[in-house]
């Protein structure tokens, strides 16, 4: 009888207790506060456009472009071989694979920069490389490597858009050679970054 | 933070030497509680002795607990330890025919080691049994392999089965252990027979 | 008289079931804290069945499905896995706690109602069963039904379930062997 009241006053406690406390974060933050402002400082997560137009017309099977923002603006226009993940969904079970691994770069990119330098900083803190932001976002994709051609001004300003679309499109799948650009740059396209590979832990097998 | 294998805080050989380690307490707590005697063990079935129901509980719901602490302090990361996959079918099937072989034989694998340690003659046999059942199932394996494989459901956890949290379900099961505890005790002056 | 106080003293050399299945949870939350994996007993089994297949037949590895299957999580020393090891231990420890409590003796249990012989033959096709269904089941009930119910696992519990679930329904026609 004694045995059981001890382990009973002991146990039942205990067992009220971790009912009690919320279900404790499965991912925990890999990087401290101070680690990940050194990187953010040194902006090594931003990938040039230049890079990346390369990668797309090489085919390079290595890049996969996500795009973080909502289905409907991803409907309406997305990167050649670009995925979706809008970022209120990027911590899903479903795309844990995705953005932990080692074998693909993967390039977040928005509209500007914002949202995809917040996914970017989320998944790092887990302690996920691989992952780059796409400098400038769209808008800048737009003004460096596509050809901003002036439409006629009594034309609508979906007409500006759907032109800019269509020839971005083109240029980037057709292989062109010509990039004309508003501002100077280099001719030479950035050092492409190189895919570190990631140490995986290995869990234990069990079983009888 | 656990576990220290997976995270890679001791090498493999020191892991395969702590298992050793960990075996020698398993088996010296099974034997001490007597789970080396066949008789002892199918009492369960009976009434007449509850000592599995008892032990077993208690060390589940110990384990349990104790994880589900760890992990609250930080100490393990629950994502990284094995959880028993659920293949549906021969779930079933082998536990039946497990139960059958629990109540010819007395004895269940871990139990038969120990209980073959300190000089039983059936258990024994039992292991000898254990060997030639693993070898009939290796041999046939072409011809049961497909209900072997089937039915494949990851490995779900029975907290979210229920759509509980894990702390809920364990606080659930210590519940439902110390009910069992108290029926067990009624059950063992019920139907109380001699030792030996 | 005397009888009663020799069984006794018999009874009273076993562990308090209750400290014992506290120090058996803390047996367990070691194996998962340092390995990350629960306890068990029929994969050791299964692992010398391999090694004594592949050694004494070595074409069987390509023919048989069996060790294919157990190939694929297993490089190396078929040997040379956990449970191997914590079955060496195993023994090491019930024959220490034996030989401490004074249980080591060289017998066959059975039940005065039986005799020796029905005894073993009972424990031989226990065994063969046992052998067969955890395969079958993935576990025994240290893998699957006692590591399996620490780590929440609802496989463990089905297979838990049908193995006590199965005795329990097995135990009236077979209750002249034990009581």
């Amino acid at each position: 009888m004694k045995p059981r009241l001890i382990l009973a006053l002991v146990i039942v406690p205990l067992a009220l207790v971790i009912a009690a406390v919320p279900e404790s974060k499965v991912r925990p933050f890999k990087l401290t506060a101070n680690e990940l402002l050194t990187e953010v400082a040194g902006r090594s997560q931003f990938i040039s456009p230049e890079t990346v137009a390369d990668m797309i017309l090489k085919k390079d099977p290595s890049l996969r472009l996500i795009d973080v923002r909502s289905p409907e603006e991803f409907e309406k226009y997305s990167l050649p071989g670009a995925i979706n993940i809008p970022l209120p969904d990027l911590l899903s079970e479903d795309y844990a694979d995705i953005l932990n691994q080692d074998v693909r770069m993967n390039v977040f990119y928005s509209n500007g920069s914002l949202l995809a330098d917040e996914a970017w900083m989320i998944t790092r803190q887990l302690g996920y490389t691989n992952n780059f932001v796409l400098e400038g976002g769209l808008n800048y994709w737009f003004e460096v490597i596509l050809n901003p051609q002036k439409p006629s001004s009594a034309s609508p300003d979906e007409e500006f858009l759907k032109y800019d679309l269509r020839k971005g499109a083109g240029m980037a799948l057709g292989g062109g050679t010509q990039i004309e650009t508003t501002t100077p740059r280099t001719s030479l396209p950035a050092v492409k970054p190189a895919v570190q590979p990631v140490a995986k832990k290995k869990k234990a097998a069990g079983g009888c | 933070m656990g576990p220290l294998a997976v995270n890679e805080i001791i090498s493999e050989n020191t892991n395969l030497f702590l298992a050793f380690i960990i075996g020698i307490a398993f088996g010296f707590v099974l034997e001490s509680c007597g789970f080396s005697s066949s008789r002892k063990l199918a009492g369960v079935f009976y009434g007449y002795d509850m000592v599995v129901l008892k032990v077993f509980f208690t060390g589940a719901i110990t384990a349990m607990l104790g994880l589900l602490l760890f992990s609250l302090f930080g100490w393990i990361d629950l994502s990284m330890v094995y959880v028993n996959p659920l293949y549906l079918p021969s779930a079933i099937t082998g536990g039946i025919i497990m139960g059958a072989g629990f109540i010819l034989g007395g004895y269940c694998p871990g139990t038969s080691f120990c209980g073959a340690s300190i000089g039983k003659i059936d258990a024994m046999i039992f292991i000898i049994g254990l060997f030639l059942g693993v070898i009939i199932f290796a041999l046939g394996y072409d011809l049961w392999d497909g209900h072997y494989m089937a039915g494949f459901k990851g490995e779900p956890k029975i907290s979210t089965a229920l759509h509980l949290s894990d702390g809920v379900f364990a606080l659930l099961v210590v519940i439902i252990a110390l009910a069992m505890f108290w029926v067990a005790e009624l059950a063992e002056k019920k139907f109380a027979r001699e030792e030996y | 008289m005397e009888e009663k106080e020799v069984k006794k003293t018999v009874s009273t050399k076993y562990l308090n079931p209750y400290l014992g299945g506290v120090l058996l949870g803390l047996v367990l939350l070691a194996a998962n804290f340092v390995a990350g994996r629960g306890l068990g007993a029929s994969g050791a089994v299964k692992s010398v069945v391999v090694s004594a297949t592949t050694a004494l037949a070595p074409s069987s590895e390509e023919k048989s499905g069996f060790i294919k299957e157990f190939r694929e999580s297993h490089q190396g020393n078929p040997l040379k896995t956990w449970l191997v090891f914590q079955m060496a231990g195993v023994i090491v420890g019930g024959f220490l706690s034996g030989a401490i409590a004074g249980r080591l003796k060289l017998k066959i249990e059975h039940s005065p109602k039986i005799t020796s012989r029905k005894r073993l033959i009972f424990a031989l096709l226990g065994g063969i069963l046992f052998g067969f269904g955890s395969q079958l089941g993935r576990g025994c009930t240290s893998g699957a039904a006692l590591s399996g119910m620490a780590v929440l696992s609802l496989g463990g519990f089905v297979t838990m379930m049908a193995i006590f679930g199965t005795g329990y329904a097995l135990a009236y026609f077979f209750r002249k062997n034990w009581i």
